[in-house]
């Protein structure tokens, strides 16, 4: 469609598609400062990053934060426990929120109303922190990789937004694939899911990022340090770093700092969530299909 | 079809024999409902795993939110800590800096929804009007990014942006022969910079939700637009922000509910005892009041507040909606 | 068996060290004949939970045969207080329970039951606790619930200095000036530092006082005859001849605000001193930009060394405190002799005696030893009697993160701290700093805090964080230069009195008085 518009171009659309993609490089490189930020810090050394002069580029470039980080065993088993996370977590979201989005979208389902207040009610009234710890050890999930996996599987953000992107999808399509003979099962997964496309890839997305993200419930729910994420992975080496100041400080003259660790660490964490983001892009360049199963 | 399919059909044929004329008595109405559960059981199915997920993981527990109203003690647990009726209430509401608190959340919030809230929609609608791909595809990744680092690293960044003495912002008023201003530690400044703070790191992650939904509408629309020779100003104007209104509802009513959550964590970093006048928002109050050992049952008073007043916006915007339009919560 | 291997163990260190001792009694340590087992939640931030296989909870467990067996919660939280609670929510106490910010947890559920009261065991099974108390009446008073008994065994610290006076003694020379004496000397010499070029850059860039963390900018009003804080935590009620007060209600105060203003606004106070934080100290120092400081003894001294090669002459040393405008030469800062970390007794434990008698073993000679030097021959020798860490231990990294690696010096246990230990790795410019504090008296004793009863624990509660709230961003506004402290003043005490302060410093006095006994 895009080739299509291209050659109807007035004049004047030409000056707003100017405009328009210089401000948005303008906010792409000061969003990019961060990351810049955080690489340079990472291969500077550690007295330059606590005294703070790094701005730009590594200052007193050196590899030593890499070297602390690649080499601990630890930091590969966090990995490798966080894809895990990530992965079993995400399709487990998906497995409840994708029938759950479906059926409180449909006008014949009893109670609907009362079914989606259910849901949302939850944004807003949380247990507290010791009530929802005691209900995960009453149900045996205390330090276990399904309990992780499980416990976090849902939230009511996700459910509504998918909601809503069914709900938009005209009733024609599942009375026309009911004509067919189709049941509920089938009518979700070849008429809604392939028609969701976009809002199912942006739901994945966010579990993807929630999970990649998430530490605080690890760090409760965990007690074994080999399964832990590698976000806790990285408090626990924040941790380890902080100097006692009140003894004398030795990491003067170390290469590396609590600093550029942590930095060193973002690096590393922050390149496979960049690698999800194309494939989820991929997604939202199908809004034809849409238009292509009307026909 | 399916054998799962054909399990329930002989049930579906036998619909009971309801009176149409005069009030359906209670029984008929309750045989009316089963008949319609048994029709469409397949969705209650469907809907099962969410809703028992939800009763086990998050309802089970909620009993937790009577220690607003006692004495709480970790070790006697719930049941063995002593009522204590509306004190951590009143505790709360007698304080002048609770009540500042409660004030300065609620402007910080509608400040954010006055510029954070649309920022994101307008990042996905000039995001729509790039016409290189790579180029697109490069930048979204790139906006998208800010948000994967820590509260801590971007507070940093921001201090260091706004020192007098070697900030950019204060560089740059230099240049401009305007004297250095101690930024962060002026109340007056506090909203903006932790605004555009909040835009900076999370518009490009937000926006993907609105790109989704622009992702969605139908390319006929378009199609037909461009032979009646509209600009690609009027396109975006007459068919892409209507076609994602719904999704901008939603998100509007959902931010609305989160309007006594402010990012706790950047308050922190950002804010100083000169700045408190304006930046002090509740969860920070909460936070300084339980120094002394963790004070669970005051900040669930306060959490429950927020929940009732976050709830009842909810409710009001809910219902507007749901008469201006046909997109609602619940 | 045990007797065994400790001989073995006796031979091994004698060979090593010229001057063994006496071989350990082994029996004088045996608690029990049979091995027990005792379960523990240990968790510190540094080390969030026990292991048996710390080689010195290995010799500890083979001298005394009390056995601990790890049953920490919340094992990978890096927050000790929300593992404790986690713990006291799980309804089930192991037989110890040792962690950090342990004493507020003990003081409130020990009355409920969760933990045990330790006064009669001590008196009847811990002569090395006995003799400690005796020689710190103090220590022992500050471990009293409001009930009257003790729950908790501290962490105690031990060495008396913490943060000094620290000035740049090359700048001094530079620029042909003494070492400042008096509160008018110190102003002097920061002007001179702000307006003569003591870095010779041509530029007037020079931050005269600058700290890490903004308090140590009010500590100054003790220059003035004021308080900043009565504890080693900031803004702290402090105690004057049995009198509880607190340090920003005082006129003393008023006079020291109303001068570090004009000091801040004359320039002598580094202008980002809010904000810059913790890189300051790093970033002034070595940009050769930074004068003078309040600062910890060990990790400032420790520039002299890191900064020698990058900013040729730098001599960054303490100095005594200057006078006052009464003449009074106060360092108001001190490492505290007792510490809010330790360790308890569960309030269900079946073996009360024999747990008192393997805490009171960390206190004994050998224990205390072991608690702070490791392992004799691995972590150090006896040299004339004494431990001595050996040059390879020294040498393979901070001493301290090595020690927990072997499981000494836990702050989550109930000992006391040899300040031998530190002396040994401490940097020599700091221990001149020291010597310099030794020659005078310059500490004043320090609040270690009260324990409420429930009536106390709500008006302190409903009044005190906001009152501090309150202070502080009327003291920030008046650094800053947008209120003025004289003119502020009756109207700052009244709303104080307004707040509450005379309600919050009435239930501390009670506190105080039931306490320490006045």
């Amino acid at each position: 469609m895009s080739k299509m518009n291209m050659n109807l171009y007035s004049r004047g659309d030409k000056t707003f598609v100017m405009v328009n993609m210089v401000l948005i490089g303008l906010f792409t490189i000061a969003a990019l400062y961060p990351f810049i930020y955080v690489a340079a810090l990472s291969f500077s050394s550690g007295f330059a990053a606590t005294a703070g002069t790094v701005v730009l580029t590594p200052v007193d470039a050196t590899i030593a934060a890499y070297e602390r980080v690649l080499t601990a065993p630890e930091f590969w088993h966090s990995y490798m426990n966080t894809m895990f996370y990530t992965i079993a977590g995400t399709l487990m979201s998906l497995l409840i929120v994708i029938p759950g989005a479906y059926a409180l979208s449909r006008p014949q389902l009893v109670g609907r109303r009362f079914w989606n207040l259910m849901v949302a009610f939850t944004m807003w009234f949380h247990a507290g922190m010791i009530p929802f710890w005691l209900n995960m050890r009453d149900l045996g999930l205390l330090d276990s990789y399904f309990g992780i996996i499980i416990g976090f599987a849902v939230n009511a953000f996700n459910i509504i937004l998918l909601r809503n992107f069914f709900e938009s999808i005209p009733s024609s399509f599942a009375e026309a694939a009911r004509m067919d003979g189709a049941n509920e099962f089938q009518i979700l997964w070849k008429v809604f899911v392939p028609l969701s496309k976009p809002a199912i890839a942006t739901i994945t997305l966010f579990c993807i990022v929630a999970r990649w993200n998430g530490f605080f419930w690890a760090m409760i729910l965990l007690t074994d340090d080999s399964k832990i994420p590698l976000q806790v992975y990285l408090r626990h080496t924040i941790a380890e770093l902080s100097d006692d100041e009140e003894f004398a400080a030795t990491l003067l003259s170390a290469a590396y700092s609590v600093e550029t660790v942590t930095a060193a660490i973002i690096v590393c964490s922050i390149i496979p969530v960049l690698l999800v983001y194309p494939w989820v892009q991929k997604y939202f360049n199908k809004g034809i299909l849409l238009g292509g199963v009307k026909e | 079809m399916a054998d799962i399919g054909n399990v329930g059909s002989p049930t579906e044929n036998t619909m009971p024999n309801v009176q149409v004329s005069g009030k359906p008595t209670f029984s008929e109405r309750m045989q009316l409902l089963m008949y319609r559960v048994r029709q469409d059981w397949q969705i209650y199915v469907l809907l099962a795993p969410a809703i028992i997920w939800f009763l086990i993981f998050l309802y089970k527990p909620m009993y937790g939110l009577q220690i607003a109203f006692k004495d709480y003690s970790v070790f006697l647990g719930i049941t063995g800590s002593d009522w204590v009726g509306l004190e951590h209430f009143q505790t709360l509401f007698g304080s002048d800096q609770f009540l500042r608190a409660v004030r300065n959340t609620i402007q910080i919030s509608a400040w954010s929804l006055l510029f954070g809230f649309p920022a994101p929609i307008i990042l996905a609608l000039m995001f729509n009007e790039i016409l290189k791909e790579t180029f697109k595809k490069t930048a979204q990744t790139i906006v998208y990014l800010p948000h994967f680092i820590s509260s801590v690293i971007i507070a940093g960044i921001i201090i260091t942006a706004f020192s007098p003495s070697a900030g950019v912002v204060n560089t740059f008023l230099s240049w401009i022969g305007i004297d250095p201003v101690y930024f962060l530690t002026k109340p007056e400044w506090f909203r903006p910079i932790f605004i555009g703070t909040g835009i900076w790191q999370e518009a490009g992650f937000q926006s993907i939700v609105f790109l989704a939904s622009i992702a969605g509408v139908n390319p006929s629309l378009y199609e037909s637009a461009v032979v009646d020779g509209a600009s690609r100003w009027q396109m975006m104007w007459k068919i892409t922000l209507p076609s994602i209104l719904p999704t901008i509802i939603i998100m509007l009513i959902i931010r609305i509910g989160n309007i006594m959550e402010v990012s706790f964590e950047m308050i922190i970093l950002l804010y100083q005892p000169a700045t408190y006048e304006t930046a002090d928002v509740v969860n920070t109050f909460i936070y300084r009041q339980g120094i002394q050992g963790g004070q669970y049952d005051l900040a669930a008073a306060a959490g429950l507040f927020n929940a009732v007043v976050a709830f009842t916006l909810v409710m009001t915007a809910n219902t507007i909606s749901k008469r201006f339009s046909r997109t609602s919560l619940w | 068996m045990h007797k065994l291997k400790l001989t073995a163990l006796a031979v091994a260190t004698s060979v090593l060290a010229t001057t063994a001792p006496a071989v350990l009694a082994a029996d004088d340590l045996k608690i029990t004949d049979k091995p027990l087992e005792l379960t523990i939640h240990m968790h510190h931030k540094r080390y969030t939970s026990y292991d048996e296989n710390w080689p010195v909870e290995k010799a500890a467990c083979e001298w005394t045969n009390v056995c601990l067996k790890n049953a920490t919660i919340g094992s990978n939280t890096t927050n000790s207080e929300e593992a404790m609670n986690l713990l006291l929510a799980s309804g089930k106490l192991p037989d110890i329970v040792g962690s950090g910010r342990i004493k507020d947890v003990a003081n409130q559920y020990g009355p409920q039951g969760a933990f045990q009261p330790l006064e009669e065991l001590i008196e009847k099974h811990a002569p090395n606790l006995q003799a400690f108390f005796e020689q710190n009446p103090a220590i022992k008073s500050s471990l009293k619930a409001a009930d009257g008994h003790i729950y908790y065994l501290p962490y105690a610290p031990d060495g008396k200095y913490g943060r000094a006076f620290f000035i740049r003694y090359d700048w001094l020379d530079k620029l042909g000036l003494e070492v400042p004496d008096t509160v008018e000397e110190y102003e002097n010499v920061l002007r001179a530092f702000k307006t003569q070029d003591p870095n010779g850059n041509g530029i007037a860039d020079e931050v005269p006082y600058f700290a890490r963390q903004w308090e140590e900018l009010i500590r100054l009003v003790t220059l003035w005859d004021g308080r900043s804080s009565g504890s080693d935590t900031y803004h702290d009620y402090y105690v004057d001849n049995g009198q509880i007060k607190h340090p920003y209600a005082e006129v003393g105060y008023r006079e020291g605000m109303k001068n570090l203003a004009r000091w801040y606004k004359e320039g002598l106070i580094d202008a980002e001193i809010f904000t810059r934080g913790s890189s300051s100290r790093e970033y002034l120092l070595s940009e050769n930009l930074g004068g003078a400081t309040h600062d910890w003894f060990a990790s400032t001294a420790g520039y002299n060394d890191s900064l020698a090669e990058k900013v040729p002459g730098f001599a960054f040393k303490a100095m005594v405190p200057p006078a006052s405008v009464s003449g009074v030469q106060m360092e108001e800062h001190r490492r505290i002799p007792v510490k809010p970390d330790g360790w308890a007794m569960g309030g269900t434990n079946k073996h009360p005696v024999e747990t008192i008698k393997y805490m009171d073993f960390w206190f004994g000679e050998e224990g205390r030893r072991l608690s702070n030097f490791g392992i004799e021959g691995e972590q150090y020798t006896m040299v004339d009697g004494k431990p001595q860490f050996t040059e390879e231990f020294l040498a393979s990294g901070n001493v301290n993160s090595q020690l927990y690696l072997i499981g000494a010096q836990l702050q989550a246990r109930g000992y006391w701290m040899d300040y031998n230990y530190e002396i040994q790795w401490s940097n020599k410019y700091a221990l001149e700093g020291i010597d310099l504090y030794e020659s005078g008296d310059y500490l004043v004793d320090q609040f270690l805090g009260v324990a409420f009863n429930e009536k106390e624990q709500k008006v302190y509660d409903r009044y005190a964080a906001q009152l501090r709230t309150y202070m502080l961003e009327r003291q920030q506004a008046w650094i800053l230069g947008t209120g003025d402290v004289e003119a502020d003043w009756d109207d700052y005490m009244k709303t104080l009195n307004k707040m509450g302060l005379s309600k919050v410093l009435d239930v501390m006095q009670s506190a105080y008085d039931r306490q320490y006994g006045s």
